[in-house]
């Protein structure tokens, strides 16, 4: 059973949630969201649709420090502009592998996040580059690194009352750069296996998001400097950083393939990031 | 032993849907749940546009809403108040497109469930990129399906609209 | 002007008959047609592959207002009524078992979808899980449920889970087997794969005023339907009406009844027309082709010529017998390829399991044994060192030669070197390779139809149009752009004044079946002796009316020679008809008959070889393949339409690469299906096919088909695994005997390699 609204604004889109006691599903893009309620007819179900809120933050918004994507930034949005492109190569790359193109002009960034899938496409990318999440509630709104947003498979710190409103990425410093690489089962649209994405700084210090490897896409910590054009250094780190992988089997591969392209995936994310080809 | 039981559920109520379909103006009244590939076949008997997977993993409901392609199985039609949409029936108003032609001459068409999804997500790529060459132009067209495999065909089908277009512009 | 006049319509690109319905979206197929006033049904099924049904409480969805009827088996008549084929083993409805994922329990009639779903849905079944066998292992264990009550069944094997078996030998296998120096013996393993058409399934029945049922359903064979809905329902031939809307892809899979049956009770018993129209999800519970296990001994001499061949193959056929066990019997017959073999075993089994029936399925079983034979054939050159073309050119047999020996021997119907030459040479055969990148090269060959019987009528009308009735369902084949291009060229109509009319067994003679890439062959001669049987009634009419001695005419393709001068077949007609006008109407048959005590019912009416070359690069970090290259050269005796038979080929080529390389339907340890529905079960794309792809054709105008043409329409998918396979081995240099070949089973035989040969 599903019922819908269109609330004239957050205002109102909280209070619908409210009175939804639970059932309330926000809904923007719909290409993850419909998929399920297609599969769960009889299940009680509220749609809260916010996209023609009249208050919604724009679609993208550039500030001196960071990129403040709104509810309404969908995938094949990210893949046209070439400043995002040049401050965020993983997640452009990743939004560009997310679905077909007509589910990149459907599929919301944020709710991409929202709906918390452990292979999400776009949550590495996100992680590596320290984007936050904003939360609105009745109470205001609140804001948490996204490592704290994910909880567990289709959980996130977005509680039912709530909805995010932004998800802001912060301009990286001078000589950041990221990577990300998928593995599917086929070349055309297809679900992720195992994803990755490398943050490398001018220095040499990488991160990891890591993404079908874990309940949730995991930031791994930070590796000590090292010379990403040095192949025994990046294994090396590559080794230390994927230890957190701890992924499953399932229809898409098993626990033990998955953990050999966890760092397959993690070490041609970082040569990519740091633009280094790597020698066949 | 075990049951399937269910929780029971409320009967369905209708919205009113007001949008523009092929540039006529239409009124839906629809549960919350119809989505517009179902609105389309089922309310307005537009039945170019297929329904298979309903989960937009193959494309045949493929159709433009404001000038964007979509899966029409991923939309509901509550959600596009206002909107336009134009599905294979409005891509066929004045005989065969272009497109529609070279589908043909190349064999491109067999049992032709995917196709009025091909033709208009192939429609939707000519008219953003003009020039694409056959990787872009497979990379575009992925998430439209086709059993019979008719890919390469289709691939030499756009090309040569595609050509036929740059030459009158 | 007749289109014989100018250029020939046969062997030109004639666009598809039905195309521009199709690229306008304006073809109606099951889904797209209205029923005024239709009830819909939808079906309670249980989340588990094998359960006994304890209770069934329909009250939930009876007491919704608009819901019509809740039907069970206690609805049906007692016994059970049941249907099939060759076996008429599949209940109406589930007779208090559940035998597999998916099979309908309840089936409510409501006004409307949405509320035949949710009704459905609230019907609580009690149910009990019951030992069901989901894979080969466990079906041929000892003490294995039986899948079928052994008190249904006749058959000899009947306390088993094998429903039939099928044994061919030729050659003193033992004595070989002592001469022989090399041996290779290896399993090879061919996935459940389901078809994936791109129209899911779906039924209409309607009661008729005089009682009868009409019956529309997008089948391959409406007279086997017609045929089978008289039985179950128990009305004459004449009382049951089947429609047959063009199907949206068979592949096989439409080609049997299932659903109809049911469909057709509910409409008697509701007196309104009821419409099932099944989601995706819904279809692959509905048909696959039978995945088969191969365990292969095969023997070599060191110049590479087969001296044995023994294969044991189990099929992996599901619920219900469908013609899984003629899939069986017809994919083993041919199981020792197209090869000049002294000595040759195959034992192969159709066996039982709680999973969705199979049925026929592009290929028909040839593309499972032919995977186990062709990678042998790869494994002896291996193991002998000999290059796999030349392993083939040694081996295969040469036109006329026979490739089946024994009781009913089949010989080569075609020159079949020429294919695999001409895919060596387009391959790039024996050129160097980049590192990483491997080739490979197969042939398959599967019978054509054993039997078969089509019937056609042809209508020339007074004004020189002209229609044709021929019951072969046109599914994407384009059968009848071909029926149109002989009618052109044979009676000298315009191709845009012939119609078309097939689907409807009240209107269209009959015909057997739309299956084994037979109606090119045999409609085609049914239309063909149509067409000069018009020809022969408008040289009699003319020489009636005109008073000219027969003996002075002489009727040719579209025209009529007279002593004054030759005038077009229709001139010819219309001076015949006179003023009152008319038509002549000429008919078609075209019949073969079997032959008693062959394995196959019959000899085939032709063969389609195939040979197919890869050549694939593997990534070797993550066991991904990339196909650089993919050849198919089809044996078609004469291409009718290029254009379509570029596209069958390149299709049935591209549908190989899927249970090559990535399809496969995968069961929990409950029988229930895992990758359900497009999003976790994948078919190829336009980005998995090879970076270049070419496909061709021989042509030595050698087959029974009207102008010498052959069946084409399964060929390129036959040896499409043997090929990959191949490849991908020689990419890394050990043998992936799996099917499909995954990156990460490919990645798991690279890391098994590396750990045997560790200095490598």
């Amino acid at each position: 059973m599903v019922q819908y609204c269109r609330p004239r604004d957050l205002s109102d889109a909280l209070e619908r949630l409210e009175e939804a006691n639970g059932r309330g599903r926000v809904l923007v893009g719909g290409t993850d969201l419909l998929v399920h309620v297609r599969r769960q007819p009889t299940e009680p179900v509220v749609l809260i649709d916010i996209k023609t809120a009249s208050d919604l933050p724009p679609a993208v918004e550039i500030t001196d420090e960071l990129v403040r994507f709104g509810p309404t930034a969908v995938m094949s949005s990210l893949a046209v502009d070439p400043q995002l492109r040049a401050w965020f190569p993983a997640l452009v790359d990743a939004s560009a592998v997310v679905g077909s193109v007509a589910i990149r002009n459907r599929a919301s960034l944020i709710g991409n996040i929202c709906n918390a899938s452990p292979a999400c496409d776009t949550a590495p990318a996100l992680l590596v580059h320290d984007a936050r999440v904003t939360i609105l509630s009745q109470d205001g709104t609140r804001s948490m690194p996204l490592t704290d947003f994910f909880l567990a498979p289709g959980r996130t710190a977005c509680a039912s009352g709530e909805l995010v409103i932004a998800l802001d990425v912060p301009i990286p410093a001078n000589g950041f750069r990221s990577g990300f690489q998928r593995l599917t089962r086929r070349r055309g649209v297809d679900l992720a296996t195992v994803s990755a994405a490398a943050g490398v700084t001018d220095r040499g210090v990488v991160t990891l998001g890591l993404g079908a490897v874990a309940p949730t896409p995991l930031l791994t910590a930070e590796s000590a400097p090292i010379d990403c054009a040095d192949a025994d250094q990046v294994a090396a780190v590559v080794d230390e950083l994927t230890a957190v992988a701890n992924p499953i089997s399932d229809v898409r591969a098993g626990r033990e393939y998955r953990l050999a392209m966890t760092r397959v995936l993690a070490k041609r994310a970082v040569l990519a990031a740091a633009q280094i080809e790597e020698a066949s | 032993m075990s049951t399937n039981e269910v929780a029971p559920t409320n009967h369905l109520s209708d919205h009113q849907v007001t949008l523009e379909v092929n540039e006529q103006a239409v009124v839906l009244n629809v549960p919350a749940h119809r989505t517009l590939l179902d609105g389309l076949r089922d309310e307005l008997c537009l039945t170019g546009t297929k329904k298979c997977c309903a989960d937009g993993e193959c494309g045949a409901c493929t159709v433009f809403l404001d000038g964007v392609l979509v899966n029409s199985c991923l939309v509901l039609c509550v959600e596009t108040e206002g909107q336009s949409v134009t599905t294979i029936e409005g891509l066929s108003t004045n005989g065969l497109s272009d497109l529609q032609e070279e589908f043909l001459n190349s064999g491109a068409v067999q049992c032709g469930v995917c196709i009025p999804g091909q033709v208009v997500a192939a429609e939707g790529l000519l008219r953003t990129n003009p020039h694409a060459s056959a990787t872009e132009i497979r990379d575009a067209m992925a998430g439209n399906l086709c059993r019979c495999a008719g890919y390469e065909r289709i691939v030499q089908a756009i090309q040569v609209a595609a050509g036929r277009r740059v030459e009158i512009t | 002007m007749s289109a014989a006049n100018d250029a020939r319509a046969m062997g030109a690109p004639v666009i598809r008959y039905g195309g521009a319905e199709r690229v306008s979206g304006t073809q109606r197929y099951l889904s797209d047609i209205e029923f005024p006033d239709a009830a819909h049904v939808a079906f309670t099924t249980l989340p588990i592959g094998c359960a006994s049904i304890e209770s069934i409480d329909t009250t939930p969805a009876t007491t919704m207002p608009g819901v019509i009827g809740a039907f069970t088996a206690a609805d049906l008549p007692a016994p059970m009524p049941r249907f099939g084929i060759s076996h008429k083993d599949r209940s109406v409805i589930a007779d208090g078992v559940v035998n597999f994922h998916g099979e309908p329990v309840v089936a409510v009639v409501a006004e409307s979808p949405d509320l035949a779903r949710i009704a459905a849905d609230a019907v609580i079944v009690e149910w009990t899980e019951l030992a069901g066998v989901y894979d080969l292992d466990s079906a041929l264990a000892d003490g294995a449920r039986l899948v079928q009550d052994a008190a249904l069944r006749t058959d000899d094997h009947k306390h088993s889970n094998v429903l039939e078996t099928a044994d061919y030998a030729w050659g003193d296998l033992d004595e070989q087997q002592r001469e022989t120096a090399h041996v290779v013996e290896n399993t090879y393993e061919f996935p459940m794969v389901t078809h994936f058409t791109i129209e899911p399934g779906g039924v209409v029945a309607a009661p008729t005023d005089d009682g009868g049922i009409e019956v529309h359903s997008p089948v391959q064979h409406p007279y086997l339907l017609q045929r089978i809905l008289a039985d179950v329902v128990g009305l004459p031939l004449s009382k049951v009406r089947v429609i047959a809307p063009d199907p949206g892809g068979g592949f096989g899979g439409k080609q049997t009844p299932r659903y109809e049956p049911l469909m057709a009770v509910l409409a008697q018993r509701t007196q309104r027309t009821c419409r099932l129209i099944l989601s995706l999800e819904e279809t692959f519970q509905l048909m696959r082709r039978s995945g088969c296990r191969v365990d292969a001994r095969t023997g070599f001499r060191d110049d590479g010529t087969v001296t044995f061949h023994e294969l044991r193959a189990d099929f992996h056929i599901g619920a219900y017998a469908d013609v899984a066990p003629r899939v069986m019997t017809k994919g083993s017959y041919v199981g020792a390829g197209p090869y000049r073999i002294p000595a040759v075993r195959v034992h192969a089994r159709a066996v039982l399991t709680n999973t969705t029936p199979s049925c026929a399925f592009r290929g028909f079983g040839a593309p499972q044994v032919g995977w186990a034979t062709e990678s042998q054939i790869d494994a002896g050159a291996r193991l002998l060192g000999i290059d796999a073309l030349e392993m083939r050119r040694r081996n295969l047999v040469d036109l006329d030669e026979a490739f089946i020996r024994g009781d009913h021997e089949a010989r080569a119907d075609g020159r079949w070197h020429q294919s695999l030459e001409r895919a060596a040479e387009l391959i790039g055969w024996g050129e160097e390779l980049p590192e990483g990148r491997g080739r490979g090269i197969a042939v398959g060959i599967k019978p054509g139809a054993t039997s078969g019987l089509s019937q056609s009528l042809v209508r020339l009308l007074y004004d020189g149009s002209a229609i044709a009735y021929a019951g072969t369902s046109d599914m994407g084949q384009g059968a009848r752009t071909l029926w149109k291009q002989i009618l052109a060229d044979e009676l000298g109509v315009d191709l845009d004044r012939i119609s078309i009319v097939s689907g409807d067994t009240t209107a269209v003679p009959f015909d057997l079946q739309t299956s084994a890439s037979r109606s090119t062959v045999f409609m085609g001669n049914a239309v063909l002796e149509a067409c000069r049987d018009i020809r022969q009634r408008v040289l009699d009419l003319y020489a009636e009316a005109t008073d000219i001695s027969i003996d002075s005419l002489e009727a040719a393709p579209g025209e009529l020679s007279t002593p004054s001068g030759t005038l077009s077949l229709i001139e010819a007609a219309q001076v015949g008809l006179g003023s009152l006008r008319g038509e002549i109407i000429g008919q078609g048959t075209s019949r073969l008959r079997g032959v008693k005590g062959h394995p196959l019912g019959g000899d085939a009416a032709f063969y389609e070889f195939n040979a197919t070359a890869i050549e694939v690069e593997v990534d070797r970090e993550t066991g991904e393949v990339l196909l650089t290259k993919h050849v198919t050269v089809g044996d078609v005796g004469t291409e009718l339409n290029p254009l379509q038979v570029v596209a069958q080929d390149e299709g049935a080529a591209i549908m190989g690469l899927g249970h090559s390389l990535m399809e496969q339907v995968l069961l929990d340890e409950h029988g229930c299906i895992r990758n359900l529905g497009a999003l976790d079960y994948r078919i190829p794309t336009f980005n998995d096919v090879a970076v270049e792809m070419i496909s061709d054709s021989i042509e030595n105008h050698d087959g029974p088909g009207p102008y010498g043409c052959k069946g084409i329409s399964e060929g390129a998918l036959l040896c499409t695994a043997g090929a990959v396979g191949a490849a991908v081995a020689d990419a890394i240099g050990t043998p992936v005997r799996q099917l499909p070949l995954t990156a990460e089973r490919i990645w798991h035989a690279m890391q098994s390699a590396n750990a045997e040969q560790p200095t490598n």
